[in-house]
């Protein structure tokens, strides 16, 4: 089955004291893969400056805004369209034997393959006493556990918004026990990698359709490497695995690749940035 | 009877024992390649070289060659001390050096390229894995990107020493962002406005073509489909250490000195902003580090580096020199590994030594440190300039205990070295007015290009000028020295 939909992504970035000269690089393009095409693209920006399509150092595009004229704000919308496969998330043969499974991922070819997405960073760093706070069942495969560990994380954190922001920290995170979609991941990435599975965090949209949630913002869910399987998708923040809910845009080690906005903007006062998405199943085939 | 005083120039030079002297062999006689000059300079008296002295030291002043030192309270600027006395170096051992140069950058290339893609010298368990993945100049972002003519280190900086045994070893490899070549050439057209007859006895190699060997090196490496490049020195600014290097360099080349507000990307192509519109810019000798290369890649918060100029890098429209994530290559812990490194892929043995490195990552080799910190020089992997370094023999005792405690909170962040001895020239000291024994090493400077290499016949001689100082960057108080190579 074939899912259609429309997802529109809004910002307004408004500058206190103005300014003259600014770069915006968008990171909101849904990624084209094996279960996504899309259909449909269309950028606006409110300064008439052009947006140009380029992509960020892991290969995901982006829109890129520059404007040398005098402003106190920008507005830009993107709107897509896209086809999404049905995925039955558990349509994979798992590898037999569980020892074997581990063997591979303690390998060094393994390690030194993976090593972007085992490496800790800021974000994904435990404390030496939070360690122990979530172990591996060594008797069970690594699906499993990482299943285990989606739904354990899932309940450790209750989803609160306005507490963290993109700065908090996952000591933090892991002591106060709440946060949004990227405190989930996060806390999901820093176990997973501890345990030597690659992880990466992924940002992108989710179709709201169901009572997840996701706040009509951007979403943000995991996605890690089983072998012999490839990449699946884990969504904590929702205790499901990655469906035809979830339209991908980009992954990175942590947040800080995927922030949906980044600008230099050569200002001194405050600025403030407020934005929206709704995505919208239009039509099912 | 009256004694004459006497007052030629090396009149009060002392020379100890143990040291290696560049100058004098052990018997005290005058090794070959400085015995023309020696007479030259032993018509004068001390007072004609304090004369000498007083006059390059304000001529350098004049010309603005300065450096700045971080973390005085008032950072002001210096000359760079300057030495009268040229250190000599023979057609044979300068080839050692050269080859040894070449060799040792070429690896690193190779190094380099192999850490980015198929990461054969990880898995076949020579470099450990652990030194890449600890290691914050390693971009995730450089994975299978091919840089113009497979080439990361396009310029290298290779610091050099001669021990006590009359060996040359190398200390450091600075591959990125190496300074100090403008004193070069600085430092050889100062001593010849003020010795200009002492050149006509000796064969010397220019150092002068530095700048058109480093545009045409840098200019093989231009964008495809680019006729005529047009190249670009970046600078973090006018308060970086090393400003007046990055605009000498500009100068001597003939191409722009930007800072990043200069330049701005769109549509993937870098162009630099002048009062005729828009212009393209193909080359980019960066003088900026990676991580403040592109705010959009790396660290979001540099106002020093180009919005964009990564992907407009990653799509082939233009060319950064020294490759983003060529710093990986560029830390002391991997230095220890040169040797293997040269082996692995070159099949050659090293031309230049390594000295002997431990590292505090490795228990055992951690205990051997903590056990022999007074014969040992520790130091951080990963800050340049000399800053961090504790020389085991000069430590108090609570500067020993400060120093172990600090290696064993992080020992992934030190590695430690026998104390070398480098060898010692004579030096003009400006308040004893008289020549005096101090340790030089020498930095030399190769670049690569398309299937040519070229190395600087010279290099930068540096002095402690401290008596008994082991550190010779000149942030650290050191001095320099114009550097002759002779011609067969």
């Amino acid at each position: 089955m074939l899912y259609e939909y429309e997802i529109d992504y809004d910002t307004r970035n408004s500058y206190e004291k103005g300014l003259n000269e600014a770069f915006w690089q968008f990171l909101v393009i849904p990624e084209e893969n094996d279960t996504q095409e899309l259909t449909y693209w269309h950028f606006e920006n409110d300064l008439g400056e052009r947006n140009s399509v380029s992509q960020n150092g892991l290969g995901f595009k982006t829109v890129q805004v520059r404007s040398k004229k005098e402003l106190d704000h920008i507005k830009f919308n993107a709107h897509f369209k896209l086809t999404k496969k049905e995925i039955n998330p558990f349509d994979f043969e798992l590898p037999l034997d569980i020892n074997e499974e581990r063997k591979l991922v303690d390998s060094l070819d393994f390690r030194v393959d993976h090593e972007p997405y085992l490496r800790k960073t800021k974000f994904t760093q435990l404390l030496e006493e939070h360690k122990t706070i979530y172990t591996f069942d060594p008797k069970k495969s690594i699906f499993e556990n990482l299943t285990e560990l989606n739904h354990w994380a899932y309940g450790h954190l209750y989803f609160k918004t306005g507490v963290t922001d993109v700065n908090t920290s996952l000591d933090e995170i892991i002591e106060n026990r709440h946060g949004v979609c990227q405190d989930f991941t996060h806390l999901f990435c820093a176990i997973a990698k501890h345990h030597g599975v690659p992880t990466r965090y992924v940002s992108g949209y989710l179709h709201q359709g169901h009572g997840f949630f996701g706040d009509s913002q951007m979403h943000a869910w995991a996605e890690s490497f089983v072998p012999n399987v490839g990449w699946i998708g884990f969504d904590p923040t929702n205790n499901v695995l990655a469906n035809h809910n979830h339209i991908k845009v980009c992954h990175g080690k942590d947040y800080t690749d995927c922030a949906p906005l980044k600008g230099v903007v050569y200002t001194l006062g405050k600025n403030e940035t407020e934005y929206s998405v709704f995505v919208k199943a239009s039509q099912q085939q | 009877m009256a004694t004459i005083e006497d007052k030629s120039i090396f009149s009060s030079y002392i020379k100890k024992e143990g040291l290696f002297d560049e100058v004098f062999d052990k018997n005290g006689e005058v090794k070959e390649v400085y015995q023309k000059l020696l007479d030259l300079y032993g018509t004068r008296t001390i007072d004609d070289y304090v004369d000498l002295n007083n006059k390059a030291k304000s001529s350098f002043f004049n010309q603005g060659i300065t450096f700045q030192v971080y973390g005085d309270k008032q950072s002001q600027e210096k000359i760079f001390p300057f030495d009268l006395f040229p250190r000599i170096i023979s057609t044979d051992e300068w080839e050692t050096i050269e080859q040894g140069a070449i060799q040792r950058n070429i690896a690193l290339n190779h190094f380099l390229w192999d850490v980015y893609h198929d990461k054969k010298i990880v898995k076949d368990k020579i470099v450990p894995i652990e030194l890449l993945s600890s290691s914050p100049n390693y971009l995730h972002q450089m994975m299978g990107v091919d840089p113009p003519n497979k080439i990361y280190n396009h310029i290298s900086g290779t610091d050099i020493i001669k021990h006590s045994d009359g060996d040359y070893y190398v200390l450091e490899d600075n591959i990125r962002c190496p300074s100090g070549v403008s004193y070069v050439i600085c430092n050889r057209t100062a001593l010849k406005r003020a010795l200009f007859g002492v050149f006509n006895h000796y064969k010397t190699h220019s150092v002068t073509n530095y700048a058109e060997n480093l545009l045409h090196l840098l200019e093989t490496a231009k964008p495809p489909g680019v006729d005529m490049p047009v190249t670009v020195v970046i600078t973090p600014g006018m308060f970086n250490s090393a400003y007046y290097e990055h605009s000498y360099l500009a100068k001597a080349m003939g191409v722009e000195l930007v800072e990043g507000r200069d330049l701005f990307v769109e549509n993937d192509f870098v162009y630099m902003k002048t009062t005729q519109g828009p212009v393209r810019v193909d080359v980019v000798y960066r003088r900026i580090d990676d991580l403040f290369l592109d705010p959009m890649e790396f660290s979001p918060d540099s106002a020093l580096g180009v919005p964009g100029i990564f992907a407009a890098y990653r799509k082939g429209n233009v060319t950064i020199a020294n490759a983003p994530g060529t710093g990986v290559a560029d830390d002391k812990a991997i230095y220890t590994y040169m040797p293997d490194i040269i082996k692995y892929y070159l099949g050659e043995e090293p031309i230049l030594k390594n000295v002997h490195t431990y590292h505090c990552s490795r228990p055992k080799e951690l205990q051997y440190v903590l056990d022999n910190i007074k014969d040992l020089v520790v130091k951080p992997v990963d800050e340049a300039g000399g800053y961090g370094i504790s020389i085991g023999n000069r430590l108090t005792k609570d500067e020993i205990e400060r120093v172990k405690s600090e290696i064993k909170a992080n020992p992934r962040k030190y590695v430690a070295q026998p104390i070398m001895s480098l060898s010692v020239h004579p030096t003009y000291i400006d308040q004893k007015e008289s020549f005096e024994q101090r340790h030089v090493d020498l930095r030399t400077f190769t670049v690569l290009g398309k299937d040519e290499q070229f190395v600087l016949k010279g290099g930068l001689t540096r002095v402690a000028l401290k008596e008994g100082n082991l550190i010779v960057n000149s942030s650290q108080g050191g001095g320099s020295k114009d550097t002759w190579v002779l011609k067969q």
